[in-house]
Order: structure tokens, then sequence, then C-alpha cells
């Protein structure tokens, strides 16, 4: 029952991960940029949410109305300046490293670097929790899984159905024919770098409904959100929904049986595996390059 | 960069002398009267200038990003710290300890990753970002390690003579600083930069013309890991007490990031320069109550300068040197005159900026470089050379050519020679199956035209080949040897040499240098300067003589084509494998390459060629192989060939398509 537990709980974690890695995913693959300043975006989100929640008492997850579209700019903004540079995927590693320190010590000089979180009496979720049989989720967890599988799916069928997706497909595969049938690049990049933007600051709020936040947090989200993102194939939304659910089981179960140190062997030999074995990434499917 | 010997005899000199210059700043420290803060700061930039340096030979050498700068620091503090600080070995051997577990850490991380065929420098970096959390997790656990609870360091035994503890560290400091700056000289200075230089600029392409890129990116890897891991020993006792927090830490690749690509990680002074910038800046905004805007002023410096001037200062230095070294000395001479508000440091390092500053200033540097691209394109005829005006052939015995009649092999002998035995070969990219059963052999003396519609697995072939592809099924054997059990670079010293459709140049190094790269790395090693006489006969052969001192990016498509061959060439191949060598070239310029190719062929080199262009086909191929849709549709004589309806009918579309 304890592994069962732990697996559950792994997997629904796992979720929020994959929303996390969704976006780092799509920017990676399609717009040819590895964003670590995504890390940087979800990080304002989680502290966003935390002083608006705070300082106005309502809700927290109403706090989106606001981080959404601040986040949805911001990213975009991100992308404009990435795309009037013309970083090569290298470059943009080195760029946006550098501004995530810029934004994660700007966010320590502003908050603090100790731990902050939402006092119980505005975040109404802190304390609840669900029973089934002898196992219990806490009611954080459950709405982070939800709605991280929900704005995946719906991102899934996006890239599926619309004409938007499809252009995003066809741009991830050949830029040069997809500019050829007049998709026009820079526009259809900055909209996805600003989704990403948008879900980065989803991600932040869940974050902060649970945890106690930390501006260096952001660096330790790295390695379970890039196994998660290259485990899951680069650019692959539903893929990295499943990964993040089998990184989050493993990684739970790996803490539960020995000691929660012994996590990251876990999480980076499961990377180090997936690139021997699987390259494209574990869930892509066959016949790609 | 690699100016070559005299450099590096200049080098030998040289370094001793600043070596002792600096050592005698703290052996006079008294009589010069240096204060003892102005040593210690001098030890954190040798300190990491030691860090920048090791980061440097892997990353900017080779260019495989690491973001795993603080597992080797880690690794080298807690050698020392454990070894040293809790059980009492002497400090000099646990920096032996320290290197030799760094490189078996490296050999471990290299020889994994490096095997990856699919590793690209992205995935490298990002593996490398794992490995000091993994250390940092295993070292706060261990009891015997950390164990959380950090670990202290006594001052060790020294001899009285050198003073304090200060300046025994800044000796200590300075000399693996100068181990440190000495290697990656003498790194660039030797064969290994070349390989290194050139697996950054195409690695592909480095393998196929016979460098053993594995090992000299895993040689670069454990160079770099065992300079961090000593360095790391020394900053240890920098520090005084080890904890997981302040070795395994961000900011080590951070830093050394930005002082490398500050400073310019092509070059080996780079992360000198850069050290020597942000210790002093670091120092500077700490000192007046700037602390928690330190890591601000980093980040943006990284990032505007890989947006500005992703060369670094070094490269731009070099570029104009005397406005540079005026700015430093004018500025900081000014203020000095002026008694400007602070400290000498505060003047040199508002100095330096502005000389930073001059250097990376964008409207003149661009003048610059028009200038400096504008000379060879000077020298270089823009149109091209008639085939009339080639300069002869180097190989004397050569026949005259016949120029009316079809080219023939010349007397082939009654048994050829098998060169290339390729047997039902299969390859396939996930379900598409780019090549199925190829059967086919490649004999002395010939000419093959490989022809076939567009995807009919042409360039797979190719790749096949020359060994960069692996067949899925089947076996290749080159004079003998089964490419499977070969790495690309024995197969080019088998005798394997290819062209690239699109023109793959080493940008950063000239023409002549770009062919004698492929001298050295060749079947029979060869010194530079040989290397490089043997380059520009390779260049007249192709008639690119005139070019030898232009960089690539100022040739024009004809010329890199030719280039490509001459590269090739160099490598004394036994089979040259032109893929769409005349692809995008007018008529005139095809004849010179025709004329060039047959040159190639009465040297005694055998020749695939990929060609679309049938009138060049029927010039010069002996035999001609059509594949279609990875398979092979015909195999013979070039006119029965031709006159194949089944060659028809692949070429002209299917009958009943359409009809």
């Amino acid at each position: 029952m304890k592994f069962l537990q732990a697996a559950l709980t792994g997997m629904l974690l796992g979720g929020l991960h994959a929303l996390m890695a969704a976006g780092l995913s799509l920017s990676w693959g399609v717009l040819r940029i590895i964003n670590l300043t995504h890390f940087g975006l979800i990080l304002l989100g989680a502290y966003l949410t935390f002083q608006i929640a705070s300082s106005w008492h309502i809700d927290p997850i109403l706090t989106l109305v606001v981080t959404v579209p601040v986040l949805f700019a911001a990213g975009a903004l991100l992308q404009w300046g990435f795309d009037r540079l013309a970083v090569t995927e290298l470059n943009s590693l080195l760029l946006s490293f550098g501004l995530l320190i810029i934004m994660v010590q700007a966010v320590s000089n502003l908050w603090t670097a100790d731990f902050r979180q939402m006092a119980i009496d505005v975040n109404p979720y802190a304390t609840g929790s669900l029973s089934v049989g002898r196992l219990v989720f806490p009611s954080t967890t459950l709405i982070a899984f939800a709605l991280s599988v929900l704005l995946i799916g719906a991102g899934h069928q996006a890239l599926q159905r619309t004409f938007i997706g499809r252009a995003l497909r066809a741009f991830a595969m050949d830029r040069t024919v997809a500019a050829a049938f007049g998709i026009d690049h820079r526009r259809i990049s900055i909209l996805l770098a600003g989704i990403a933007g948008g879900s980065a600051a989803v991600a932040g709020m869940l974050f902060a409904l649970s945890t106690a936040l930390t501006p260096f947090t952001a660096f330790e989200w790295f390695g379970i959100v890039f196994a998660v993102v290259i485990l899951g194939g680069i650019g692959n939304v539903v893929g990295t929904l499943l990964a993040g659910l089998l990184v989050g089981a493993l990684s739970s179960l790996a803490s539960v049986i020995h000691s929660p140190a012994t996590e990251p062997f876990v999480v980076f030999s499961l990377i180090v595996v997936a690139l021997l074995v699987r390259p494209q990434g574990l869930f892509a499917r066959a016949g790609g390059h | 960069m690699r100016a070559g010997r005299s450099a590096f005899a200049t080098g030998l000199w040289a370094f001793p002398l600043a070596a002792a210059g600096l050592a005698a700043l703290s052996l006079y420290r008294e009589s010069l009267g240096l204060p003892v803060a102005y040593l210690s700061l001098l030890t954190l930039v040798l300190v990491w200038t030691t860090q920048a340096a090791s980061w440097n030979i892997l990353s900017g050498f080779s260019g495989y990003f690491s973001f795993g700068q603080a597992a080797y620091v880690g690794t080298g503090a807690y050698a020392t710290a454990v070894l040293y600080g809790r059980h009492g070995v002497s400090f000099y051997l646990t920096l032996l300890v320290a290197a030799g577990l760094c490189a078996v850490l490296a050999l471990a991380i290299g020889g994994l990753a490096f095997r990856l065929r699919s590793l690209r420098g992205e995935i490298f970096a990002l593996l490398t970002l794992a490995v000091p959390f993994i250390l940092g997790a295993l070292a706060r656990t261990s009891r015997a390690i950390d164990g959380g609870q950090g670990v202290p360091l006594p001052v060790p035994s020294f001899p009285a003579q050198i003073g304090l503890f200060q300046d025994f560290l800044y000796l200590v400091g300075l000399g693996v600083a100068a181990g440190a700056v000495w290697t990656a000289f003498a790194i660039a200075h030797s064969r290994f930069g070349w390989a290194l230089a050139a697996i950054r600029d195409a690695e592909p392409v480095a393998e196929g013309l016979g460098v053993a890129t594995f090992r000299y990116k895993l040689l670069a890897l454990v160079a770099s890991a065992v300079i961090g891991g000593v360095g790391g020993s020394v900053f240890a006792l920098y520090i005084g007490f080890v904890t997981v927090e302040s070795v395994f830490n961000l900011n080590f690749p951070l830093f050394v990031i930005v002082m490398s690509v500050l400073g310019g990680r092509t070059h080996w002074l780079g992360p000198v320069i850069g050290a020597v910038l942000v210790v002093l800046l670091q120092n500077r905004l700490a000192s007046s109550h700037f602390e928690s805007f330190q890591l601000i002023v980093l980040g943006a410096i990284l990032a505007v300068l890989v947006a500005v001037a992703p060369d670094g200062l070094t490269t731009e230095v070099r570029r104009r040197p005397w406005p540079v070294l005026g700015a430093l000395s004018g500025t900081t001479l000014i203020l000095w005159l002026a008694r400007a508000p602070g400290q000498p440091l505060d003047w040199i390092l508002v100095g330096m900026l502005v000389a930073a500053v001059v250097a990376v200033w964008p409207g003149r540097r661009r003048r610059a470089l028009s200038i400096a691209s504008a000379e060879p394109a000077a020298v270089a005829p823009s149109s091209p050379r008639p085939a009339a005006s080639l300069p002869p052939a180097s190989d004397p015995a050569a026949p005259p050519l016949a120029p009316a009649a079809p080219h023939r092999a010349p007397a082939a002998p009654a048994n050829p020679a098998v060169l290339v035995d390729c047997r039902k070969v299969a390859r396939y990219f996930g379900g598409v199956h780019a090549l199925e059963d190829v059967t086919l052999r490649i004999h002395e003396g010939e000419i093959v035209g490989l022809v076939g519609p567009n995807g009919s697995g042409k360039t797979t072939l190719c790749s096949l080949l020359s060994g960069s592809l692996r067949p899925t099924r089947g076996h290749i054997l080159v004079a003998g040897h089964d490419t499977r059990a070969l790495a690309p670079h024995r197969v080019a010293h088998a005798g394997i040499a290819r062209t690239y459709q699109i023109p793959r140049p080493f940008a950063s190094m000239t023409v002549r240098d770009n062919v004698a790269l492929a001298v050295m790395f060749g079947r029979v090693r060869r010194r530079l300067t040989q290397a490089r006489a043997r380059a520009e006969q390779h260049l007249e052969f192709v008639g690119l003589g005139h070019l030898a001192g232009a960089l690539p990016s100022t040739l024009n498509l004809h010329q890199r084509q030719l280039l490509e061959i001459a590269r090739a060439l160099a490598t004394e191949p036994k089979v040259l494998l032109l893929d769409e060598a005349l692809a995008g070239l007018n008529p005139a310029e095809i004849d010179v390459a025709v004329e060039v190719v047959r040159r190639v062929h009465r040297a005694g080199t055998a020749i695939v060629i990929v060609e679309h262009l049938l009138r060049v086909v029927n010039q010069l191929a002996t035999r001609v192989v059509v594949l279609d849709r990875g398979t092979v549709l015909a195999d013979g004589e070039p006119r029965a060939v031709m006159s194949d309806p089944a060659v028809i009918r692949a070429y002209l579309g299917r009958s009943g398509a359409r009809a």
C-alpha cells in the first residue's frame, strides 16, 4: 500500500512537471530555442500568485486572470527578442541562461531569498485532501494534476485540429518550406512563446498552492523538467505528459524504497538510458527521424 | 590562433617569465608595498583563471558546452577536504588524488555521452548539468564524504620563507593556474588543438577526413576535468571550510561561461582576460554594497555578449589592439591624474570596461570586418577560370588528355583490384527503406556514375560507403575491412574520401589550413609545416592555389566545391565519392570541375560521382549504376544502361501512372 500511494502521488506530481516541461519542449522543438527563461517565468508566476493572493485576499486560482496575460506578454516579448537577434540553438541556451540568472536574482531581491508561503486563510486548498480507501491525496496535488492534464490535452488538440496548430507543426518540420507556403514564422512563434508563458503562469500558480517558495527552486527544477522533456521527445506534447507520469512515479518510488537522495540518480539514469536506447524520446512515434 | 612554431617558441620563454613575475609579487610583497588584500584578490583571480581555462579546453576549443564545471570543483574540493582535512593525508598528495578522481569521472561521462551517435551539443550541455546535482546529493548523504555538516580544512605547513598563509595560497594558486593556462596554450598549438577546432567547425566532416573525433573529445574532457579538479582542491584551501553548497554550486558554470565568452572562447588567452575582468568587477561591486546586483550584472554581461560579440574580447582586441590598449591606459591614467574618488583598482577597472566597450563597439567592428573580407575577394577572380588556364597537373607522368574522345579508363588491367565491395546492403530510417539489397563493387581505375531520381538513396549510399552511416543489414568491405567494425575516420584511412553536396568547410580556418588539416590527420600523420606545403600542392591541383590564404566564407559556390575536392584528395584516397559536386554550377564552371575530376582520375584514384546531369555522367563515367527507390536498377556500360527501358521509365515516370 505504501508503494501504491508513493507511485500514485508521484504520478500526480508528474503531471505538474509535465506542464512545466511542455512549454519548454514546444519552444525547443518548434522554435529551436532552448528557453531557460521558462523556469524564470514559472518562478515569477508562483511569486505573483503568492503576492496577489496575499495582498488582495483573493482565491489563488483567480490570480490567473492577472498572471496569465502578464506572462503571456513576457514570453512573447522574450521570443521577439530571440527572433530579432537570430540566435542559434546553442547560443539560445547561453543567452537564456544569462536572462534566467537575472530573473532569479531579481525575484530574490524583491521577495528575499527566504521561504515564502501563502497564509492558510488565503489558500483554501492547502489543508484539504481526498481519501480513497487507505490512499490519501492532498487536494493541491489533485488540482495540479487535473489542470495540467487538461491544459496539455487542450494543447495537443489545438496542435492537431486548428489551422495554427497545423501551421506550427509544419513549421517544426521544415521552416523554409513552411515559410514558402505563406506561414509567417514571426507571428506564429511569438504566439507560441506567449502560450508557453501562459502555461508557465498556471504552473507557477500550482506550485505556489502547495509549496513554500524560494528563488533558487528555479535551478532545482532543471533536472526533473529536462528529464521529462528529453524522455517525452523534444516537441512532443503528449509524450511529455506520459514521461512526466513515468518520471514522477519512478522517482517517488525510489525515494520511498531507498531514500530521497536517490531521486536524482533515478531521474538522470533514466535520461541517459533513454538517450542510449531511443534518442528521439521514449514516446515518439515510430518512423520519424 | 595556432600561428604555428614561432608563437609556440615565444610561449616557451614568455610563460616562465610571466609566472616568475607574478611569483615575485608575493616574494617581494613587503618591499613593493602590496597590501595582503590585493594578494588575496589576485589569488581569487588565479582560482577562477584555472576554472575558466579548464572549461575552455573542452567547451571553447571543441564547442561542446558543459554546465558541469561544479562537478570537477566539488570532486577536487572534497578529495582534499576528506583526505587532508579529515585524515591528515599530505595536501600535495590530495591534488594528485583530485586529478585522478576527475579523470575517472570524465572518462565515465565522456565514454557514455560521446558514444551516443545522436549526441548533440545541447543534449551534452544538459547531461553535464545533471552531474553536479547527482554528486552533490551523494556528498550530502554519505557520512564518509560530508553528511551535511561541512568539512573544515586546517592550514597546511609550508616553508617559513614564504611568509604568510596568504602568500602560500597565492603561490599554490599561481602554480596551478600557470599549469592550466600553459596546458590550454600547448593544446591550442598542437595537432590536438587543430582536431578540436575542426570538431567545433564541422564534426562529421572532420571525422570523415580521418580525425579521431571520439578520442580527441574524450581527451579534451579529461584534460578539462583534471584541471578543474586540481583547481577545486586549491579552492577548498582558499575557502577553508567545504560544504556541498559552496562547491557543487551553479555559480561555477555561470562564472566560467561568462569569463570565457567575455574573453573569447576560441583563444587560449580568452579565459584569462575574462577571469581578470569578472573577478575585479565582482570585487568592486561587493565593496560598493551592490552585492545583490552581482549576479544580475553577470547575467546581463552574458546575455549582451552572446547577442553582440559572441567571439569575445580576445578576437576583437586582436582585430585592433592599439585603440583598445590606448583606451585602457588612457582612461586609467586620466582617472589617476584627476585623483578620481576610489582606489587604484577602481580606476583600472573603469579603464578595462572602457577598453572592452571600445573593443566590441559594433559600428567600427563591422567596418573592420568588411575590410578583412574585401582583401581576399580582390585577389580572387569572381568569374570562373576557364579550363584551359588550369595549371599543369603536378603528376608529370600523366598522359595528355585526348579532348574529343569520351573519357575511358586508361588501359585498365585485366583483373582490376576490388576497392569497395557492397554485399546485400540495406539501410532503413525508422520505417523508411532508403536502400534495399544493394550489391555493388568498385574497382581500381573506374569512374562510376551513380544516378537516380531524387530520394532514390544516392546520398545514403555515399554516407554508407564513407562509414558515417552503418548499414542496417549487409556488409561493406573497404580494402578487405568491414566498415561496421571501423570508426568513420578509420574508413577514411582505409582510403575512402567524400565531398558533401552542400560544401561544409571549416569556417575558422583559411582555405590552405582546411586542406592542411586533412593532410595532418591522414593515413600518414604529418606535421603542420609539411601539411601546409602539401596543401598548397593540392590546391594548385584543383586550381585554387591563388586563394590559399582566404577564409572559406569569401569563396563562391564553385570555389567551395573545388575546396571540398582538394580537402578530400588531401587524405590520399583510393576511392573519391563526389556527392553532387557540380550541383548549382554554371556550364563554364562545370567544364572546369569535369576537368579536375579527370585529372584526379588520371592520378590513379577511383571515383564515384553522384550526378543529375547525364551529359556529365556520359562524358566521365566508365560505368553507370542507376538507383531507383533504394535498389539497383541497372549497372553496366554507360550507353547500354542509358538505353535500358527500365531506366528510361524510372526517369520519365512509371508507365500508366498518368497516361
